[in-house]
């Protein structure tokens, strides 16, 4: 195993590498210029000149690369255009938010994909099957911003039972950051949850039809025993991997929801760094995209071997 | 139970995540114990006082996030509805866009216009304790020049500044500048900041100045970082600076009135509904996140007070002179006269906008009584043919930036289909969008100018020839003339009479087809007062009070 993940990890840098020449290559390539955007309309070609320098954008690109990857390495991801902040500390100060959010809404999507998509599995025809499919077309038909509002609508306006917006750092007050939390997790958690509710049925059902489960029940196992020993079990391991990558998804921030709910994500970050074309922040946010990524489909590759004993590395 | 330990496991990762949540939250702490989550408790804060001067924490919703806050650098209005009530200018616009005395006290020309001396105030601490001198006028003025930044064309005409006593300002001129006070005060991107705190900077002779190369990775230096950091002289000191929001607390020192609250918080939320169900649940007292088509349905809501008024801006659109046929007047004119400014305005922003075919709002001094257009399809055909020009395809440039100009170009261009004219929209990221304009890449354009408060600004880099803000390509010599007398004309009648006259002719070539100016609209909770709705979007919470 120990050798497993030092190879995984070696594996990680150089995508990470590949991933920070990507990067910088296509974000040069998209037109637009940050210092003409800073400036706004009014513009000024002395003024222009002076800050393009100032920013070291009138160096070479190749030049501009190895300046910036070298000073990554040693964690400094450089000085954002626009802020003029660090841009570690910006992402920072963003990432307790972004992992509340997306640790949350995986629950969320767990707590209803679980129980939907093995109950509508096992029951494959009932109503209560096709509830919880059209339950899942539902979520992710769906708009996200349209859900957002609708709950705040009737949970904030209607009711006053929750804020509408807005965050609060756990340590400051656990119970106000579960109050903030609450809206924007279910709203993103549906739309997961419907995704793997989805997964976690068509999973099942392919579980079902094998023959260790034929073989199970054949030998005079219950029903129940069956489902959560033999068909859960081996069901689990596509159900994971989807989850994995919903995961990292979800911590690349979610844009929209963030948006609805004044939520201070990563996903608003990287957004605004496009839109001005602030190059420093968008690199930084993309190669820690990258790194959740690894992250995750690595946590993923070891849970593996825990629910499915025939994988070892 | 097997199975119990595999959803253990499932929810190992989620734990595993939510762990770096709290050690995140460890580094930025001490950040967040003022500032964040205040938004939760605005509303009990509203009731109760809170120590300080016991008026409570306004809690005001903004559309989005600054930029930054260096008031010399930023060029977003989010920045400078922060910086409004943490910084001073030497004068300051009263409601009526008059300059009045701020930092200076009072201020006199030489006979031969060149040279302004400013008195100032002897009574006036920044947040750091320092006292506020001439000295720091000079320095906030030179950092601007010599570092070239955003604001550094505003000081175009300045020759040098003098500070021959603590109380004395003397700015030197190359030619007559009537609308200085607009550059020097006109917004708080003038800001008077204290004396050496961002770095050395020259005496205006050139040389660069040393903090031109700081904002280098790690290179903050021993000064402070002005970027996220603030030391005004204004009614609120900056408190904390977080991902969602910014703290200041009343200045005890401050050398004007008030402030009468404890503080202002301003959170960024960009979504309407969230913003105003704030507002309406009470959490937000203040905000400008209106959008036009909820301002009819807001003026009938108890729960909110809703004010409008003509602002500043202007919305206009533009073709390019050195494409054809669009350097051609008869086709210009056309286009004039195929449009229907009132249904543009209707579409882009209800009746939140008043019509104009000049730049400048009626509601001015300086505005120009001028409208010669009327939605004519018959006429605009007319000058088509008499130009020679059929099945005339055009591209119009607009960005998502400012939705109202899709909306509205969706609207020329069913107008101009009308008479036979194909217009393609081109909706840009406002990045591609300046790139193209800079390019000349383009057949038109839609966007607006945003407030301008002297008529220099409005009109001088737009339309003159050689103007810097001149993308369209128009060339008139006799506007020329006309802008450049009236740009040093310090006869306050004769100056507006060169500005009519050269409008006139702008409007006439179609430089630019004006459309309207906006209102500016802000919605805050009934019974908060001392709060004035500005045409120049200035938000002032110096004299607020929150309702009991």
């Amino acid at each position: 195993m120990a050798g497993y993940l030092a190879r995984r990890g070696l594996q990680a840098v150089g995508v990470l590498l590949g991933v920070s020449v990507l990067v910088f290559a296509i974000i040069h390539l998209v037109p637009g210029d940050p210092v003409r955007l800073a400036l706004g309309t009014r513009f000024d070609q002395e003024t222009y000149e002076a800050l393009r320098q100032r920013a070291g954008l009138d160096q070479p690109l190749v030049l501009q690369y190895f300046d910036w990857i070298g000073r990554a390495l040693t964690g400094d991801l450089g000085v954002s255009f626009r802020s003029g902040r660090t841009v570690m500390s910006m992402i920072v100060e963003r990432l307790p938010a972004t992992l509340s959010l997306a640790a949350a809404a995986i629950v969320v999507a767990l707590l209803i994909a679980l129980p939907l998509g093995t109950l509508s599995a096992v029951r494959q025809g009932s109503k209560l099957d096709y509830a919880a499919t059209t339950f899942s077309q539902a979520g992710i038909s769906i708009p996200d911003f349209w859900m957002g509002i609708l709950l705040i609508l009737f949970f904030s306006l209607q009711l006053d039972l929750l804020p509408p917006s807005g965050y609060v750092s756990v340590l400051e007050s656990p119970w106000g950051w579960f109050t903030h939390l609450l809206m924007p997790a279910v709203t993103v958690g549906v739309v997961s949850g419907s995704i793997l509710t989805r997964f976690v049925r068509s999973s099942v059902l392919e579980s079902l039809g094998e023959d260790f489960t034929r073989t199970a029940r054949s030998k005079g196992l219950r029903e129940r025993r069956v489902i959560r020993r033999h068909v859960l079990r081996n069901a689990l391991v596509p159900v994971v991997t989807v989850t994995g990558l919903q995961l990292a998804y979800l911590l690349s921030g979610v844009v929209v929801v963030e948006a609805v709910f004044a939520w201070p994500g990563l996903g608003r970050l990287a957004l605004d760094a496009v839109l001005a074309r602030d190059y420093p922040v968008l690199q930084g946010a993309v190669l820690l995209f990258a790194l959740f990524f690894l992250l995750v489909n690595l946590t993923v590759d070891v849970l593996y071997a825990f629910l499915d004993p025939r994988i070892r590395y | 139970m097997r199975q119990g330990s595999k959803l253990a496991w499932l929810l190992a990762l989620v734990l595993f995540a939510a762990a770096c949540s709290g050690g995140g939250e460890g580094v930025e702490g001490e950040g967040l114990e003022d500032g964040g989550g205040g938004g939760t408790e605005a509303g009990a804060a509203g009731t109760e006082a809170s120590g300080g001067t016991g008026g409570g924490t306004l809690v005001a919703a903004i559309s989005s996030q600054p930029d930054q806050l260096d008031p010399h650098k930023t060029t977003a209005y989010a920045s400078f509805q922060v910086l409004e009530n943490v910084y001073d200018t030497l004068v300051v616009p009263n409601t009526d866009l008059e300059f009045e005395p701020s930092l200076a006290t009072e201020w006199a020309t030489s006979d031969d216009n060149l040279t302004w001396t400013f008195t100032l105030r002897d009574d006036v601490t920044f947040h750091d304790g320092s006292t506020f001198d001439s000295a720091d006028v000079a320095y906030s003025f030179n950092r601007i020049i010599s570092q070239e930044l955003a604001n550094a064309f505003r000081f175009a005409s300045v020759k040098e500044i003098r500070t021959p006593d603590p109380q004395t300002v003397e700015i030197e001129l190359t030619e007559p500048t009537p609308n200085l006070l607009a550059n020097i005060g006109g917004f708080k991107g003038m800001a008077i900041i204290p004396e050496g705190i961002a770095g050395p900077v020259s005496g205006g002779d050139g040389g660069g100045g040393s903090e031109a190369a700081s904002p280098s990775p790690g290179g903050s230096g021993a000064d402070i970082n002005l970027a996220n950091e603030a030391v005004g002289t204004g009614p609120f000191a900056l408190e904390s600076v977080a991902a969602d929001g910014i703290t200041l607390s009343a200045f005890q020192d401050y050398w004007g009135e008030g402030p009468n609250v404890d503080g202002v918080e301003f959170r960024f939320i960009s979504e309407p509904t969230t913003a105003l169900t704030e507002l309406q649940t009470g959490n937000v007292h203040w905000t400008d996140n209106i959008p036009p088509q909820r301002i009819t349905e807001l003026a009938n809501n108890d729960e909110v007070t809703l004010e409008t008024i003509p602002s500043v801006d202007y919305w206009y659109w533009a073709t390019n002179f050195n494409r054809e046929p669009f350097g051609n007047p008869k086709v210009r004119e056309a286009l004039s006269y195929a449009i229907d400014r009132e249904a543009i305005t209707q579409a882009a922003k209800f009746d939140a906008a008043t019509v104009n075919q000049t730049a400048i709002p009626e509601t001015s001094f300086w505005s120009t009584d001028y409208s010669p257009y009327s939605h004519d399809p018959e006429r605009a055909q007319q000058l088509l043919e008499e130009a020679g020009v059929s099945n005339l395809s055009m591209g119009l440039m607009v960005t998502d930036e400012f939705p109202e100009t899709v909306t509205a170009a969706e609207v020329i261009a069913s107008q101009l289909g009308e008479v036979g004219i194909n217009v393609e929209i081109q909706s840009e990221t406002f990045a591609t969008w300046l790139d193209r304009q800079g390019k000349g890449d383009f057949d038109a354009f839609m966007l607006g100018w945003l407030g301008n408060l002297d008529p220099f600004g409005y009109y001088h880099s737009q339309h003159l020839c050689e103007g810097s803000n001149n993308y369209q390509g128009y060339c008139n010599e006799e506007v020329d003339k006309l802008l450049q007398q009236a740009a040093t004309q310090t006869d306050q009648d004769q100056r507006k009479q060169l500005y009519d006259e050269a409008v006139k002719l702008i409007v006439d070539d179609n430089s630019y087809m004006y459309l309207y100016n906006p209102d500016v609209a802000q919605a805050w909770k009934p019974g908060l007062s001392g709060y004035t709705i500005r045409p120049d979007k200035a938000i002032n919470f110096e004299q607020v009070e929150l309702p009991q």
